[in-house]
């Protein structure tokens, strides 16, 4: 593992703690605008799925839309999984489990 | 706080500690295995468990905390992590501005290490309870959380050096298939399916010009905010967000 695991997690800790204490701590009585509102809502709806989506859909610099591509299976079983409310250990570990048997039959 | 009441007796709207706790309890379980699953999957990727814990007690923040591993594991840019933890952690101040005003009587020592337990399943369970939120009722469903989650991790780290050559199950894919079930419980209205998507769009699109990891951060602000200032608004679509 590289050397600068504590101060990215420091770097993590500051961060975080900046979206959390300024308006904690100023007694905001008046509350945000609708849109800032709406916009902070929606942020981590963009997060995760810009996160998500290349790891499942691109390898090695390139699309892989193919039904070959296990890691497409296992999305669309965790996500209708998830969406279900089967909790997040099983949702997890039986799409896992699909993308393993899939590679192991490739 | 309670000048002017007879003993024993509580203002109006005021909850307790105790309330708050018990009202999380059903929250517990499901907070304690994303802790496990989270600590699993972080000493697999490679992290010693003095970092695994350190991050959880610093950070305190799941979903950042999940996106850091595999950013770490792969050797991104240190600003890129902190970066992206930031921008995923924004919700907070969406929660932080909510629960201000219910917290005047506290003096700013607690204040400064309350805010550091801020975290959307105790919002979600103060906002249920009462508008506005309850300090008491919120404060117990922190701690239950905090332990639940810390206790999970503690598990998990125990747990996640068992598995060796971890790829060979299929693991690594551990990390895209949390994201997409934390995306998929919290879609409910029309504007969430069309960040989403679209989000995952302008991603694929921009992972495939854009070097590092820059297209997470990017497509994260611009979707989420041409959504919030074209999209019409109604009143539900600004209410705060619960527990995903």
């Amino acid at each position: 593992m590289r050397n600068d695991v504590w101060l990215v997690i420091l770097g993590m800790a500051a961060a975080t703690y900046l979206t959390r204490a300024p308006m904690f701590l100023a007694l905001a009585r008046r509350p945000l605008p609708p849109r800032v509102r709406l916009w902070l809502r929606l942020v981590p709806l963009a997060v995760l799925p810009a996160l998500a989506v290349p790891l499942v859909l691109v390898r090695d610099g390139r699309l892989a839309l193919g039904w070959t591509n296990p890691a497409l299976w296992g999305a669309a079983v965790v996500f209708v999984l998830a969406a279900r409310r089967v909790n997040l250990l099983a949702s997890v570990a039986i799409a896992v489990a699909v993308v393993a048997l899939l590679r192991a039959l490739a | 706080m309670t000048q002017g009441l007879a003993p024993g007796a509580r203002p109006p709207c005021a909850g307790t500690v105790r309330e708050g706790f018990v009202a999380s309890l059903a929250l517990v379980p499901s907070v304690f295995v994303y802790g496990t699953v989270f600590g699993g999957l972080a000493v697999q990727a490679g992290l010693s468990v003095a970092h695994v814990l350190g991050m959880t007690l610093l950070v305190f923040a799941g979903a950042s905390q999940f996106v850091a591993v595999p950013m770490l594991a792969t050797g991104a840019p240190a600003v890129a992590i902190v970066v992206t933890t930031y921008v995923i952690n924004m919700r907070h101040y969406l929660m932080a501005a909510t629960l201000a005003p219910s917290f005047g009587g506290f003096r700013r020592a607690w204040l400064a290490v309350i805010a550091h337990v801020i975290n959307d399943e105790s919002f979600a369970v103060a906002v249920a309870r009462s508008r506005p939120p309850d300090a008491w009722i919120y404060l117990g469903s922190a701690l239950a959380i905090f332990a639940a989650f810390t206790g999970g991790v503690v598990v998990g780290v125990s747990l996640g050096g068992l598995v060796e050559r971890p790829e060979r199950y299929g693991l690594d894919f551990a990390f895209p298939a949390v994201f997409l079930s934390l995306v998929a419980v919290q879609l409910r209205r029309r504007a969430d399916w069309l960040v989403a998507i679209g989000a995952a769009i302008l991603a694929t699109a921009l992972v495939l010009v854009l070097p590092g990891n820059w297209h997470i951060v990017l497509t994260g602000l611009v979707v989420s905010a041409v959504a919030a200032w074209t999209l019409p608004l109604d009143d539900a679509d600004t209410a705060p967000a619960g527990a995903p």
